[in-house]
Formats: C-alpha cells, sequence, structure tokens
C-alpha cells in the first residue's frame, strides 16, 4: 500500500542511510542513492497529506522541516523540496524508478543548484519599526508637521478638528516616505554582505512594533556573523527592531 | 467548516461591516472638507461650522463602537478591506504575480 515516495530534499553525496522514523506520521526516513546524489524519502500512498485540523498539518510542516534539517546537517549540500511532494508509480514504473527518471532529467540543473548552494545557508532578517517613535520624531523635525501643529493649538475646535485631519494624512504620507526610505537604505546595507537576497511579504504587526523589512538572504555560513553585527547596530537604535534568524537550509533559494 | 450563527454575532458582524464603511465615509469627508477649506473658499465661520459638524459626527461614530464593543470588528472589517483592494491594485501592476498565482491551480 506505500507504493508511493514523499520527498523530502536532495542531497549532493551519494550515500545509503536511514534516519530512522522521523517522517511524518513517525515514518522511517531513508535515502534513494543515484549517481553520486540521493534523495531523501519515506513510503507512503499516492496521495497528498491534507486535513482540515490545523494542529494535523502542523506538525506535518514541523516534521517536513525537521527532516530536511537533519539531512541538512547530515550531508551538508541538500536542496529542500516543498511539503507534499509525492513521486507516483505508473505502468510502467514504480515509484524508485521514476525518481531517478526525474533526476535524470534535472541532472544539469540539480548540478548547478548544488554548486550555487555549497557552503551557503539561508537567513531570515526582519526589521521592525516602532511608529510611536518615528511619528514622533517626525512631529518634531518636520517643518511643516511642526507649523500645522502650533497653529492646531490656537484654533478654534472646528478648525482644529480640520487641521488635525489635514496634519493626520501628512504624517500618514511622511511615514510611508520614511518606511521606504529605510527600506531602501537597509536593504542595500544588507544586500552589499550577502550573496542573494529574496523580498517577502511584511506580517501584519501584533503590539507596538510593525514590520517594515522581510527577508530571505543566500550566504555563507561564516559571514553571519559579519551579517549579524551590521544588524546589530540597526537593532540598538530605539525607533528599530530586528529578528535574524537562521542558518536554515535554503529553503528560498532552491527554485 | 462549520460556521456558528446566532442572532447575535449576526448582528454584531453586520453592525462592524457598517460602521466600518460610515468610518470610510467619514474620512472621505474630512478629506474634502479640508480641501474645500484649503480652497479659501469658505469664511472662517464656515470652516468652523464645518469643522464642529464632522468632529460630532466622529464623536458619534466613536461612542456606537464603545457602546456595542465593536471596535476590534470594525477594525479588522477595515484591515480585511485594505488587503483585498491591496490585493486588487497588486495584481492589477504585477499581471506576472496573478499568472504565477493562477498556474499551480
Amino acid at each position: 500500500m506505500s507504493e508511493a515516495r514523499y520527498i523530502y530534499c536532495i542531497a549532493n553525496r551519494d550515500e545509503e542511510k536511514t534516519f530512522g522514523r522521523i517522517g511524518l506520521e513517525k515514518s522511517p526516513v531513508y535515502t534513494i542513492p543515484w549517481k553520486e546524489i540521493c534523495v531523501v524519502v519515506h513510503d507512503c500512498v499516492s496521495s497528498p497529506y491534507q486535513s482540515e485540523d490545523q494542529e494535523t498539518v502542523r506538525s506535518w510542516l514541523v516534521s517536513h522541516e525537521r527532516v530536511i534539517e537533519t539531512a541538512w546537517e547530515h550531508f551538508g549540500n541538500v536542496l529542500p523540496l516543498g511539503f507534499d511532494t509525492i513521486v507516483k508509480p505508473d505502468e510502467e514504473n514504480d515509484a524508485p524508478e521514476n525518481i531517478k527518471k526525474w533526476l535524470m532529467n534535472d541532472y544539469k540543473k540539480l548540478k548547478q543548484k548544488f554548486k550555487k548552494l555549497e557552503g551557503k545557508a539561508e537567513f531570515g532578517v526582519q526589521v521592525f519599526w516602532y511608529p510611536q517613535a518615528i511619528a514622533q520624531k517626525l512631529m518634531e523635525t518636520h517643518q511643516q508637521l511642526r507649523n500645522l501643529n502650533k497653529e492646531i493649538q490656537s484654533k478654534p475646535p472646528g478648525m482644529a478638528y480640520l487641521y488635525k485631519q489635514k496634519l493626520d494624512t501628512i504624517l500618514r504620507n511622511q511615514m510611508e516616505k520614511e518606511a521606504q526610505r529605510y527600506f531602501e537604505k537597509f536593504y542595500k546595507q544588507i544586500d552589499e554582505k550577502v550573496e542573494e537576497v529574496k523580498v517577502e511579504k511584511v506580517k501584519k504587526s501584533e503590539d507596538e512594533k510593525q514590520m517594515i523589512m522581510n527577508l530571505s538572504c543566500l550566504s555563507p555560513s561564516e559571514n553571519s556573523k559579519d551579517l549579524g553585527d551590521d544588524l546589530e547596530k540597526i537593532d540598538k537604535k530605539k525607533e528599530f527592531s530586528v529578528r535574524f534568524t537562521g542558518p536554515w537550509p535554503p529553503y528560498s533559494f532552491v527554485q | 467548516m462549520a460556521i456558528d450563527i446566532n442572532e447575535n454575532n449576526l448582528k454584531h458582524g453586520l453592525l462592524g461591516l457598517v460602521i466600518a464603511l460610515v468610518e470610510i465615509i467619514r474620512d472621505s469627508l474630512n478629506l474634502q472638507a479640508v480641501k474645500r477649506m484649503e480652497g479659501g473658499g469658505l469664511s472662517e465661520e464656515e470652516v468652523e461650522r464645518l469643522g464642529k459638524a464632522l468632529q460630532d459626527i466622529d464623536r458619534a461614530i466613536e461612542e456606537v463602537k464603545k457602546e456595542q464593543g465593536i471596535t476590534e470588528s470594525v477594525e479588522s472589517v477595515r484591515e480585511g478591506l485594505d488587503d483585498v483592494v491591496d490585493d486588487v491594485f497588486d495584481k492589477l501592476v504585477d499581471p506576472q504575480r496573478w499568472a504565477e498565482e493562477n498556474r499551480d491551480v
């Protein structure tokens, strides 16, 4: 009944290895070697892992990532695949044969990818700012905002209300400009220190912090201290906060 | 996915939606009022009356939200609407993204 193979990643070594029951639903994970590479798999049925239950899906995703990290620690250079990558048998071939067919087809591309990712890891960089602090700074330094604020103090209530609407609009525009300016400034700093950068969507803010930049970076694992030092300088500023994660296997740089 | 609908949360959700829309209209009115004020076509007294009227509307909205306990509900409706608009604009501006998203479906 386990005619298909769930694929976690492809490793740049032709080793026959078993990893034990670390796969989804505690499935035994092992490798299928081919030429000088191998594929990390577990045996499964020919349908995707799907569930309405969030906890179940979450635990599958955790297992998926944990297997890839284990393989990455062991092999050093792996190409992670997405969740639910399953190779099925067909009338002519069983699943392992289909896997080998696929590897043969994409062999050149795979070797190129391995070469590109050798010795590198993925790092996550998220920069947050404190909108309150930034707005306050703007109110103190921006000429038009300072003037408006002063005028509001001396106006009758109805007028003051309208002036405040005007001030809010200008403040909002200035904040957007500042966010853009800081994004470009930090992006440039980071881009110079790493090999490749992918811009990800920012996540909605939970509290008084707001994410203004979310990057996935590809960089040699040894360079992380250098990048970390730079990010610490940004984090030290009271209006900003930085979240620096990794090293991870290069999930975002396989395509 | 089971949705729990009862008379209470239906009213709650509907009220949240209505107030969110009222806020959007209020914001638009405020923008218009500021433009007219800057345009110079209004006397000081007219500006004062306009401002006060809008301020009263604003206060009324805040009171309704407080009394009905729907402040978060309204906020989340507006965030949801923002997301929808952002999404539409993104796809208009970057058709490649739209194509990519639909390729795997």
